[in-house]
């Protein structure tokens, strides 16, 4: 499962910016903005988040974003804090402060490991978004990856690729997946 | 196979003499096979000194106080959640929501961390958030879905492979498929009939109806007991949301609880709650209740099936009630003699946030409770968090440590007069 040998210290800025471009043109970042006062204790302002149960979302697909938010509030996926959160967005909140965070810029720094092939393709050997409806891996706690991939895994929540993916993995390939993301270095700069 | 299984194995033939005094080890040996190994055999250390400690100290200014009380920075530890104080004042273990537990010690006795260091770095955690010793030295660690014992840690725990044994072995603590990330920061104590007590926090804002047999049945949203030989598992306590703190008082040895209470019904209600259990097996309402006597949108009208306790305390709505600790020092006034000191980590979807402080709640003799700041200045004018103080524990000499998973660092709280 685990092959490739990624190089020492490959340091790649993605494009948090030039996701978003594409995705944001519509939105409104400075409603956005006031939108993610209901988000920053957990998620910060800049999206590095601030308690480890809680994603980085900074400079994450605005895509990504927005699909989850909707899945919280239409039930699809379920979380303690964020099904409260999202209950109370409306259909424009939801895509101004995914734009908001989608904006921000984030730059990855892969210092030790092995990138795990199963997901490099669309999370990248760096932990980074290579497709839109996908998020950024790099630098989450490795606790939630594993939970999602457990939670992938046993159909509490679902997605076409990842179901199926995930259904394919034990326990302990899981937490190497997770281990290998969660010790990939992040920065995130704050685009106003 | 490796150097752990051979320490432990060495354990095995020691602990029949000096270490398995006054406890009892689950004979388990051959599961330490299945422990995952990192492969790590050299601790982290965390740097005490320079600018991310000096901003800390600077925060620690605007903190106000009662009259004759000073705190200052104890330690630098990452993501500091649930702390045990070592019974001979060697060592303080800290655990977090990752997957490091922190050794902490004040080697000088200056009453200020000298050095924090991972504790057991061979070892794989999952949110082993709760540390908790026994009187004679056995430290207990309870992490999402197991419990570790490691006897004689305060000695041990100077080298990276140390000995472990499951208390609660890996997918026992709960069923796999009930894991959840949210809500999974256990906390533990050794009671005083010798027994350890676990708190399984319910992973949803409201349990669903089609959980609650399974919930009731496993201890999930509530507080289980066991020996500490791993036998004799009983839930204590049910009908809670999510209790992440408790303590035993000094003197009648009930069980006293923190209790987080149901979200998104408003800025105000439903209160947080502080709890005094007298019996096994009492209900505390949850989730027909959603904190105090609020009843929950998502039970409401129904009947409630079982008798329930209501809070001793009613804590301010959302402020998250996490680790508390009754007094039992000399150092501190009298009036404070068995008072409760617990920590509010703040809120996180109040229009206003609140919390980020130390409380105190004094019980009189009638036992009446009454709660009221202790240590606050975390939470700043613009209403964002310098800090969020986790858990609050008492050092040998009567000054507590306050731990603080936001600016990841420990406090120290004494009193001058």
């Amino acid at each position: 499962m685990v092959r490739r040998l990624i190089p020492y210290l490959m340091v790649l800025l993605l494009g948090g910016l030039m996701l978003a471009g594409t995705a944001a043109y519509a939105q409104d970042r400075d409603a956005g903005r006031k939108v993610a006062g209901m988000c920053r204790t957990c998620h910060g302002l800049d999206g590095y988040a601030k308690i480890p149960i809680a994603p980085h979302i900074g400079g994450e697909p605005a895509s990504y974003l927005a699909a989850q938010l909707q899945a919280f509030r239409s039930g699809v996926r379920k979380h303690e804090m964020m099904s409260v959160v999202a209950a109370s967005l409306s259909d424009a909140q939801i895509d101004n402060v995914a734009a908001w965070y989608a904006g921000h810029a984030v730059a990855a720094t892969v210092t030790e490991g092995e990138a795990p092939a199963a997901c490099t393709a669309c999370h990248g050997a760096d932990g980074m978004s290579q497709a839109e409806d996908v998020p950024n891996l790099a630098g989450e706690t490795n606790i939630y990856i594993d939970t999602q991939l457990k939670a992938f895994k046993r159909g509490k929540r679902r997605h076409e690729v990842m179901s199926d993916i995930a259904g394919r993995l034990d326990d302990t390939e899981i937490r190497m997946i997770a281990d290998y993301y969660a010790a990939i270095e992040i920065e995130i700069t704050q685009v106003d | 196979m490796n150097k752990l299984v051979w320490s432990a194995a060495a354990m095995a033939v020691a602990g029949s003499g000096a270490f398995a005094q006054g406890a009892n080890v689950p004979d388990n040996l051959e599961k330490l096979s299945n422990f995952q190994q990192t492969g790590v055999t050299e601790f982290t250390f965390i740097e005490q000194d320079g600018d991310y400690a000096d901003g800390i100290r600077e925060t620690l200014k605007k903190i106000t106080l009662p009259s004759g009380f000073k705190i200052d920075l104890y330690a630098v530890v990452p993501d500091a959640r649930h702390m045990a104080v070592g019974p001979q004042g060697v060592v303080t273990f800290v655990g977090t929501r990752k997957d490091k537990v922190w050794s902490v010690t004040d080697r000088n006795k200056d009453r200020v961390a000298d050095e924090v260091k991972d504790f057991a770095p061979s070892l794989q955690f999952s949110i082993p958030n709760g540390p908790c010793f026994s009187a004679d030295g056995f430290l207990y660690i309870a992490e999402q879905n197991r419990v570790l014992l490691f006897p004689a840690a305060e000695f041990f725990y100077e080298s990276p492979d140390v000995a472990a044994f499951n208390l609660v072995a890996q997918g026992d603590l709960i069923p796999p498929e009930e894991e959840s990330f949210n809500h999974t920061a256990r906390v533990c104590d050794i009671g005083p009939d010798g027994m350890i007590y676990i708190s399984l926090g319910q992973p949803f804002n409201v349990a669903p109806p089609d959980k609650l047999a399974l919930y009731d049945k496993v201890g999930i949203g509530g507080i289980i007991r066991m020996n500490t030989d791993g036998t004799g598992r009983e839930v204590y306590t049910y009908g809670v949301r999510n209790s992440v703190g408790h303590d035993f008082h000094p003197e009648t040895g009930e069980l006293w609880w923190t209790d987080n209470q149901v979200d998104g019904m408003g800025d105000d209600t439903p209160p947080g709650e502080i709890n005094r259990q007298v019996a096994a097996g009492q209900h505390f309402g949850h989730p027909w209740y959603g904190g105090g006597s609020v009843r929950t949108a998502d039970y409401e009208g129904e009947e409630v099936p079982v008798e329930v306790v209501m809070p001793i305390v009613e804590t301010v709505a959302h402020a998250a009630d996490l680790g508390m600790t009754f007094y039992t020092g000399s150092m501190f006034p009298e009036q404070y003699k068995n008072a409760i000191f617990s920590a509010q980590h703040g809120s996180w979807n109040r229009t206003e946030p609140i919390g980020a402080r130390v409380m105190v709640t004094m019980i009189d003799e009638e036992g009446n409770a009454s709660i009221e700041p202790f240590a606050e200045g975390w939470l700043d004018e613009n209403g964002e968090y310098l800090g969020r103080p986790v858990d609050v524990k008492q050092l040998r000499d009567g000054s507590l440590l306050v731990s603080d998973d936001l600016a990841g660092a420990i406090y120290r709280i004494w009193y001058e007069g």
